[in-house]
């Protein structure tokens, strides 16, 4: 369970994000949805301070993973290990240029994982992505001569194996070919009752076939903010926000 | 718009051949100084010519001393300005964005660059040679050259590091890899091919450096005895035979020559080298 409580996200005097207040369910998929340019990158970034690599962003309110301590103001806050538990997942496929294997034991051996350990978490998690028969007798070539849908199912179990509890997609699918993008989809979905996932999408329909919990971000007084959150089975049909209402209907946005 | 395409490929014709005549000018006169060179030179080039020591103010014998100084100049510049250089490189891409000052370091750093040798040959004497006491040495000389091409160095290795993808920083912190990892594993393999070609550059501006180092390594001829020892770099010999030694232009022309295959054969390994290092990032680990 991610707490969000009074979130804003600053650019230098842009407010990007403004006063979020959010709950994000333990193993569900929820998806945040929104035309662009209202903050849907910023919010996620935030969830595993991402935003510290942005020159002048500011973020202030409270972000608090299953209760623990509020990872915005924490001075004492291990980064790593925040990173660890939150992976990311973005939208163009960003395998490092280097071996597959590679791709792999760089973020394990960092986190303490042995070397005995790490021919195992390979393949568990090419297999739960559905590319250690496609890739396995490739490992030592470059991730870079993958195709971009494998690159990107890559990307999803480079952050897997790290044993994450939630993991953010930002719009993972949106550089895609659609027919890669139904297969990553399908292993994002398979995710549900694993791990945590938050993903941005506007594709209202991936949305609707895969999210069980909907958050919609709009722009009102010059920042983002979320004006309808609710379960993915009710909350396209019964919108109480009449911008949402229009922005279901395909009408706006 | 069809007459406009026109236009555009006949100045696309123009700046071609423009371009060509431009090229085969350089070609020719490069040409001409390489056959002048060959043709006054080969006569003294020998194996004793590159060991034999210096006899007769340079008319006759060798230029083997001269070498082993060279060597040793350079081996003091690198050892320096190589560490140094691409630290501060990585300091200033990586870790300094939030000081405000650093794009007036930045610009300082370039602005070094375009100082002319004399001006680092007299502060190489008055710093390194007096105020440190090194005095007329190889190491003085090597540190001098150390500051002429940290600029280089410094530069290529920015420009090495800006050519990482952008998503490369973001990506890995989202892994939590650490500002070191990354540096290490990631960023430095992307910056290596600038950090090879800046230090091939600093190597051709060293070797080919005369107004830096007669005022700080001197221009003693015999065999150095160490760093501690004054040494004549291979273009002082050059300088002082084809200026101040009648006689001597044909040892003159036979050095430049060592020089010129030396920078040759400096080019040829360098892109050599950063090829390997490409294939090598791919493959498997070793250790
Ligand atoms: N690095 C940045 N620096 C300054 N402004 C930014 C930056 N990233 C995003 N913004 C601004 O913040 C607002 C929200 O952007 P973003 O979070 O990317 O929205 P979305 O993902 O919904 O399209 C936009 O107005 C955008 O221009
Ligand atoms: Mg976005």
């Amino acid at each position: 369970m991610i707490t969000v409580e009074n979130l804003s996200i600053h650019y230098g005097n842009l407010a990007a994000v403004r006063d979020v207040s959010l709950d994000i369910p333990e193993g569900k998929i929820t998806a945040v949805v929104g035309p662009s340019g209202c903050g849907k990158s910023s919010f996620l970034a935030s969830l595993n301070r991402l935003t510290d690599l942005i020159p002048g962003a500011k973020v202030a309110g409270e972000i608090r993973l299953n209760g623990k301590s509020d990872i915005v103001n924490d001075p004492g806050l291990d980064l790593l290990e925040l990173r660890r538990t939150v992976g990311m997942v973005f939208q163009k496929p960003n395998p490092f240029p280097l071996s597959i294997r590679k791709n792999f034991e760089l973020p394990l051996l960092e986190h303490g994982i042995s070397k005995r350990e790490i021919p195992g978490r390979i393949e568990s998690t090419l297999r739960e992505v559905g590319l250690w028969d496609e890739i396995s007798d490739r490992l030592d070539e470059s991730a870079e001569n993958l195709s971009g849908g494998q690159q990107q199912r890559l990307c999803i179990a480079r952050a897997l194996a790290l044993r994450p509890k939630v993991i953010l997609f930002d719009e993972p699918c949106s550089a895609l070919d659609p027919l890669a993008s139904g297969v990553v989809e399908d292993h994002i979905a398979a995710l549900r009752g694993k791990v945590t996932v938050v993903i941005v999408t506007h594709n209202l329909a991936q949305a609707r076939r895969i999210a069980d919990e909907v958050a919609l971000f709009w722009v009102r007084d010059g920042a983002g903010c979320v004006i309808e959150t609710g379960p993915a089975n009710t909350i396209f049909d019964r919108p109480k926000d009449p911008d949402a209402a229009l922005y279901f209907s395909g009408a706006r946005g | 718009m069809i007459g406009g395409a026109a236009r555009l490929s006949r100045n696309d014709r123009l700046l071609g051949a423009a371009g060509g005549f431009a090229a085969l000018v350089v070609l020719v006169g490069f040409g001409a100084i390489v056959f002048d060179l060959f043709q006054t030179g080969t006569a003294s080039l020998s194996i004793p010519f590159l060991v034999g020591k210096v006899e007769n103010g340079g008319r006759a014998g060798g230029i083997g001393p001269v070498l082993i100084s060279t060597g040793m100049i350079l081996l003091v510049c690198l050892a320096v300005a190589l560490p140094l250089g691409t630290g501060c490189a990585i300091w200033l891409s990586e870790f300094a964005s939030k000081i405000r000052f650093a794009r007036a370091i930045t610009a300082g750093i370039d602005l070094l660059a375009s100082v002319p040798s004399i001006v680092f040959g007299l502060f190489g004497m008055v710093f390194f040679c007096r105020t440190l006491g090194l005095g007329f040495s190889i190491t003085s000389g090597g540190l001098t050259l150390a500051c002429m091409i940290l600029p280089i160095v410094i530069r290529t290795t920015l420009i090495g590091l800006s050519g990482a993808p952008s998503n490369l920083r973001p990506g890995a912190a989202a892994l939590g890899l650490s500002r070191v990892s990354t540096i290490r594993h990631l960023l430095l393999p992307v910056a290596i091919p600038g950090v090879v070609v800046g230090t091939t550059l600093g190597i051709s501006r060293a070797l080919a450096e005369t107004a830096a180092l007669i005022f700080t390594s001197g221009y003693a001829t015999r065999w150095p005895e160490g760093f501690d020892d004054s040494g004549r770099a291979i273009s002082v010999h050059i300088y002082d035979l084809a200026m101040n030694v009648p006689g001597g232009a044909a040892n003159a022309a036979a050095s430049a020559l060592v020089l010129l295959l030396a920078l040759l054969f400096i080019n040829y390994l360098a892109t050599l080298l950063a090829d390997r290092w490409l294939l090598k990032r791919i493959a498997p680990t070793s250790e």
